[in-house]
């Protein structure tokens, strides 16, 4: 019969990691147990088993392939930098949308007026009304919205005054509005690294 | 008697690391920063052998070995200027190609344990001047299929207390570990291979559970 406290030990003190109190007490249990002996004796064959599998494979040719295979490498010249290719996606992006509003452009020949208070059908009205009194008929929507830049509107929210009545030295977003064929629509695109100006500044925001 | 010094030792290449010779390296290294970059192929002939081995035995496979000592190279080479002479070399190598391997493995994945090679095992019909040497590849083929399925923690410690020959407190500085659970770690694999083994071949009785 084996002992389980001894068998626990057993992988520790097959290569001599038991302390020396724990190696001795171990061993002179061996001494006694035939059967924790054996099970110690098959732990010492498989570690010697492992050894013996685990033999390096390589030879001389190996680690001279190896060797070339390095001093090849590093003798090569360093790779060429990776080219930026950050500008030329973006010159192209902005090629493309160049393109893009000027197409757009071009079939509507004039821009469709800003609209004003009102809808759709009413702003059609308005429009065709010194032709004729028969109101006409709605233009049919193209396949895709049409666009027609707007004024680059600055509107007046974004000068801001001191209270002396100087103007504030600061930078503006980038705004750019367009109106589609939709006069109820009107897309605006603003820009600013920082946050947008209040629409309604107060006393307290001025230094 | 001490089990230790009765194990078996296979190769040279198994010394430990602080009987290893650090003028070797050291002098490689210095003619390396001096601008002798051939001074790199010596510090390879020193080392190859024992790189190319612990390659293998953690990742069991013959060309992924290759390609892990390879990549141990090139990175030693581009971080020796942060190698201060004085220190063991190898166990720098040591730590960059254990890292290169766990790398290495987790690209890989978790691979099945080709059992093809074991297929013969309880078979018996072989002839009989070549039973000794069937036995012995099927032994060996037993003992690297234990070596696979275990968890990968236990194999590296497993490879560099027993075959590579460090000591528990060499092997846990490599692996940032403390020496008690590289201890534990190698000790868990140690039974568990016996045990593999124990379950696969006839011819040991009893043992461990």
């Amino acid at each position: 019969m084996t002992h389980p406290h001894v068998l626990d030990q057993l992988p520790l003190w097959v290569e001599g990691d038991l302390t020396a109190p724990e190696l001795e007490a171990v061993e002179r249990h061996l001494a006694a147990c035939p059967a924790c002996r054996e099970a110690a004796d098959q732990l010492r064959q498989s570690q010697a088993w492992l050894r013996e599998a685990l033999a390096s494979p390589f030879g001389a040719e190996d680690r001279a392939r190896l060797r070339a295979s390095v001093m090849a490498r590093l003798a090569a010249p360093p790779p060429a930098p990776r080219r930026f290719l950050v500008p030329s996606a973006l010159l192209a992006a902005a090629a493309v949308l160049v393109v893009a509003v000027l197409t757009w452009n071009r079939p509507q020949g004039k821009p469709a007026p800003l609209p004003t208070a009102g809808t759709g059908p009413e702003f059609t009205s308005r429009a065709t009304a010194g032709a004729t009194d028969i109101p006409a008929p709605a233009p049919p929507l193209p396949p895709r919205v049409r666009l027609a830049r707007a004024a680059h509107a600055q509107a007046q929210l974004q000068v801001r005054q001191r209270p002396d009545g100087t103007a504030l030295p600061r930078r503006e977003p980038a705004r750019l509005e367009f109106q589609t064929a939709d006069p109820t629509i009107r897309i605006i695109w603003l820009a600013q690294a920082t946050p947008l100006p209040d629409p309604n500044p107060t006393l307290e925001e001025t230094p | 008697m001490c089990p230790a010094t009765e194990a078996v030792l296979m190769e040279g290449e198994l010394s430990s690391l602080p009987d290893a010779p650090v003028s070797g390296p050291d002098q490689a290294i210095r003619r390396l920063r001096a601008g002798d970059r051939e001074a790199f192929a010596d510090l390879m002939g020193l080392t190859e052998a024992r790189v190319l081995a612990l390659a293998w035995r953690i990742l069991g496979d013959r060309h992924l070995a290759e390609d892990a000592a390879q990549e141990t190279y090139l990175r030693a080479f581009r971080s020796l200027d942060h190698f201060r002479l004085g220190e063991p070399f190898e166990a720098w190598l040591i730590r960059i190609a254990v890292n290169v391997c766990r790398d290495l493995s987790r690209k890989r994945g978790q691979q099945p344990v080709a059992l093809a090679s074991l297929d013969g095992l309880e078979a018996g019909a072989t002839a009989p001047g070549a039973e000794e040497a069937v036995l012995l590849d099927q032994r060996r083929a037993l003992v690297r299929q234990a070596l696979a399925t275990l968890p990968q923690g236990e194999r590296v410690a497993l490879v560099l207390r027993d075959l590579e020959g460090l000591t528990s407190e060499e092997a846990a500085r490599i692996l940032g570990l403390r020496p008690a659970t590289v201890r534990s770690q190698v000790a868990s694999a140690r039974a568990k291979v016996q045990a593999h083994c124990a379950r696969r071949l006839a011819a040991p009785k009893g043992g461990r559970p």
